[in-house]
């Protein structure tokens, strides 16, 4: 009975270990792409620093110079970042 | 520098150096590009200017001196390939260097950008596709700072379509043809 629970744990260790790397790449090409947003539509951000996906689907992106920005695509199917 | 040599029409036909002929077709290569085509010029031939300078001689000539031909050495290029601007887009829309959010805002500000160009061919606006050309040149160098890191053969073929992208969208019937 403690052997499944022990191979149940290990695996959750070796997930752990293989997603942790692909989980942060992709949360470093999120922040870059936010990054390039913010400043392509000209607003003040040198770099983002943490972004979170909404429930409706935006991004609240965080400035490193403290701004804070809430990016999504409007119905237009531009791409808007508000001040928050 | 000093001024060039006089050329003086000789009165009896010329006699050319045999070696000279020879030696020019083998330093100058094919001309491929069709922007490096010169008009037909007559070969290099060498002449032997009189001892004293007569002016006499060259008022009496019937037919103005023959101008001395232009050696041009012309570099052979391989023949480029028209501009595929569709194949362009579709690089653009697939590389890796940017993400989808930023894709998407490119999108919009090209999306501007012709919409002024049809604007201006509608004659919505007073002034000339010139206006355009600063506006063209920034989102340009917008999407070559976004590329050039994560997709260095995209942003050569950019950096390198700029001007004929331009000549497309300068141009009415061409700028119909991509729309």
């Amino acid at each position: 009975m403690i052997a499944p629970a022990r191979n149940a744990s290990r695996l959750t260790l070796v997930a752990m270990l293989v997603a942790g790397p692909v989980a942060a790449a992709q949360d470093a090409a999120l922040l870059k792409d936010m990054t390039a947003v913010i400043m392509l539509l000209g607003l003040p951000c040198d770099q983002v620093v943490s972004a979170r996906q909404q429930a409706d689907h935006s991004h609240l992106a965080a400035c490193r110079n403290g701004m804070r920005y809430r990016v999504f695509v409007n119905a237009e199917g531009r791409v808007v970042a508000q001040r928050q | 520098m000093g001024a060039p040599p006089l050329v003086v029409a000789p009165s009896e036909p010329m006699a050319v150096d045999p070696a000279l002929l020879r030696a020019v077709p083998q330093r100058l290569p094919a001309v491929e590009s069709p922007a490096a085509a010169m008009p037909e010029t007559p070969p290099l031939v060498a002449t032997q200017p009189t001892a004293p300078h007569n002016p006499e001689r060259i008022t009496a000539a019937a037919k103005p001196a023959p101008k001395p031909a232009v050696l041009l050495v012309v570099v052979a290029r391989p023949l480029e390939a028209p501009l595929d601007v569709a194949a362009l887009k579709i690089r653009l829309r697939d590389t890796h260097a940017i993400g989808v959010f930023t894709k998407l805002a490119l999108r919009n500000q090209m999306d501007d950008l012709l919409k002024q160009f049809r604007s201006h061919y509608q004659g919505e606006q007073k002034t000339s596709v010139a206006t355009l050309r600063q506006p063209y040149d920034r989102l340009i160098l917008k999407v070559l700072a976004l590329v050039q890191d994560g997709d260095p053969s995209l942003a050569h073929t950019i950096a390198g379509s700029r001007e004929e992208l331009w000549n497309i969208l300068a141009d009415p019937e061409q700028f119909k043809s991509i729309i």
